[in-house]
């Protein structure tokens, strides 16, 4: 006889993780910067078993994506394998901590971070897609010895790109923390990611988003294992979220392709600074300071995150002009 | 083809399979679950409830992998599942040490170092650093 609460149970779990799949995707953020909040927030999943769920299903997408993106050239297999030495150091250090943050029962320190790390990751994943081609620098002495000079064939302009990589050095520093977020948080870390090839090293924003997407499963496997022995890993919570973040994301990335107005976009990026703001409320309650009744941290974080997204698209549009980031 | 495009195209063809052999796996062991109606003899009510104060919840500290073989030679749900996510976890050092192989046959040495130090992080952080957090 089929339980059919538990099969219910699972089902809305897996459309949460669909949902958080398409919206990660959409917003280029990954799904589990959605789904732990979508988890703790909503389903009221305590925030250890969301982090383990979301390190699950980060590695699917991440495998999933990276399959495609690898085979064509993109991602560039030799930059990503040399930045995840300090970002497997980064992701072991953050399991460790969240192991540390658990035991001695201060998760609301969790949910501050989060909703930090999701508020300030909006701008970077906003602005990608600025500089499509950088202007190819001289290669300094990491260039050489890392081997940092590569090209890509670009189907959008119809040529190849070629680029140089430069201070290797400082894609390292950045990866390190994006690894620690990693293990901390149960997400890609992907918008810091990001910011250490497309800033730091001068690379081409296609090789930055795709060698991200591959080296994103290699830091949520470091920290899975942790978290696996640690008891972080609810089965049934992880094979839903698994299934269904792999489901949303596959549906988002189809869906990016034919939506043709990316102001679109905007929306999504609402619903995540309300998911940051949100957490950063719980946080706060959690941490007992000041208690904010539920109801009141729901207008509160409506409210801010329409005045925080307004004012960015406002900033942006005028910085701009004529030639959007969305668009 | 020269050997980055072949590290390529293998890197890519492990990624995309694996994905497709955890996600089926998975699935089995979750059918397996809801018609036996429990997982290693624990009922689907306890595997479903996460939030569980008073008897805890069922994670992946009460499964070891070594379980895995013996659940699944009795068709035993958790036995798919973890293996599913095993395969997961372990995809990316597939990944790794085709690297690792393909940088050594073409020699090139800071790339075979670096790669190897890589492993050595993933692999500690499954094999090692465990034992340092509680069970």
């Amino acid at each position: 006889m089929i339980d059919y609460e538990s099969l219910g149970w699972f089902l809305l779990i897996l459309a949460g993780g669909v949902v958080a799949g398409i919206i990660g995707s959409l917003t280029g953020l990954g799904g589990g910067s959605v789904l732990v909040p979508l988890l703790t927030l909503f389903y009221g999943v305590p925030i250890e078993y969301a982090t383990g769920a979301s390190l699950i299903s980060t590695i699917a997408t991440s495998a999933g994506s990276a399959s495609t993106y690898t085979r064509k050239g993109i991602a560039n297999i030799k930059i990503g394998v040399g930045l995840e030495v300090a970002t497997t150091l980064g992701a072991i250090i953050g399991a460790l901590m969240f192991e540390i943050v658990v035991t001695h029962k201060v998760q609301f320190v969790l949910y501050l971070l989060f909703g930090v790390v999701i508020l300030t990751s909006i701008i970077p994943t906003v602005k990608r897609g600025k500089y499509e081609f950088p202007e190819e620098k001289q290669g300094d002495f990491t260039s050489r010895i890392f081997q940092l000079k590569a090209k890509y064939y670009d189907e959008k302009a119809g040529k190849e790109v070629s680029y140089t990589g430069v201070r290797w050095w400082l894609g390292e520093i950045i990866m390190f923390f994006a690894g620690l977020l990693s293990g901390l948080l149960g997400i890609g870390s992907g918008a810091l990611k990001v910011l250490g090839m497309d800033w730091a090293m001068n690379l081409p924003m296609k090789v930055t988003t795709t060698t991200s997407n591959f080296m994103i499963g290699i830091t949520a496997a470091t920290g899975s294992s942790i978290y696996w022995y640690a008891g972080y890993i609810q089965f049934f919570l992880a094979s839903a979220t698994a299934i269904g973040v792999l489901l949303g994301s596959r549906i988002g990335s189809t869906l990016l392709l034919r939506i043709s107005n990316k102001e679109i976009r905007w929306i999504f990026f609402s619903i995540l600074s309300f998911l940051g703001v949100d957490m950063i409320l719980k946080g706060i309650t959690n941490s007992k300071l000041y208690n904010i009744p539920s109801i009141d941290g729901f207008g509160i974080a409506v409210a801010s995150s329409v005045i925080l997204i307004l004012l960015l698209f406002l900033k942006i549009t005028i910085e701009e002009g004529k030639h959007g980031y969305l668009r | 083809m020269d050997t980055s495009d072949k590290l390529t195209l293998i890197v890519s063809y492990i990624l995309k399979y694996a994905v497709f052999l955890s996600i089926t796996l998975i699935i089995i062991g979750i059918s397996l679950m809801f018609i036996n109606g429990n997982a290693n003899g624990v009922p689907i009510s306890k595997l479903a409830d996460f939030n569980n104060a008073q008897t805890g919840t069922y994670n992946s500290s009460s499964f070891s992998p070594t379980q895995i073989p013996g659940a699944i030679m009795s068709l035993d749900a958790l036995g798919f599942i973890s293996l599913g996510l095993w395969v997961l976890i372990f995809t990316p050092v597939t990944v790794l040490v085709s690297s690792l192989v393909e940088y050594i046959y073409v020699k090139n040495k800071l790339y075979t170092i670096l790669t190897f130090v890589v492993l050595f992080n993933l692999m500690a952080a499954i094999l090692i650093v465990p034992h340092f957090v509680k069970v």
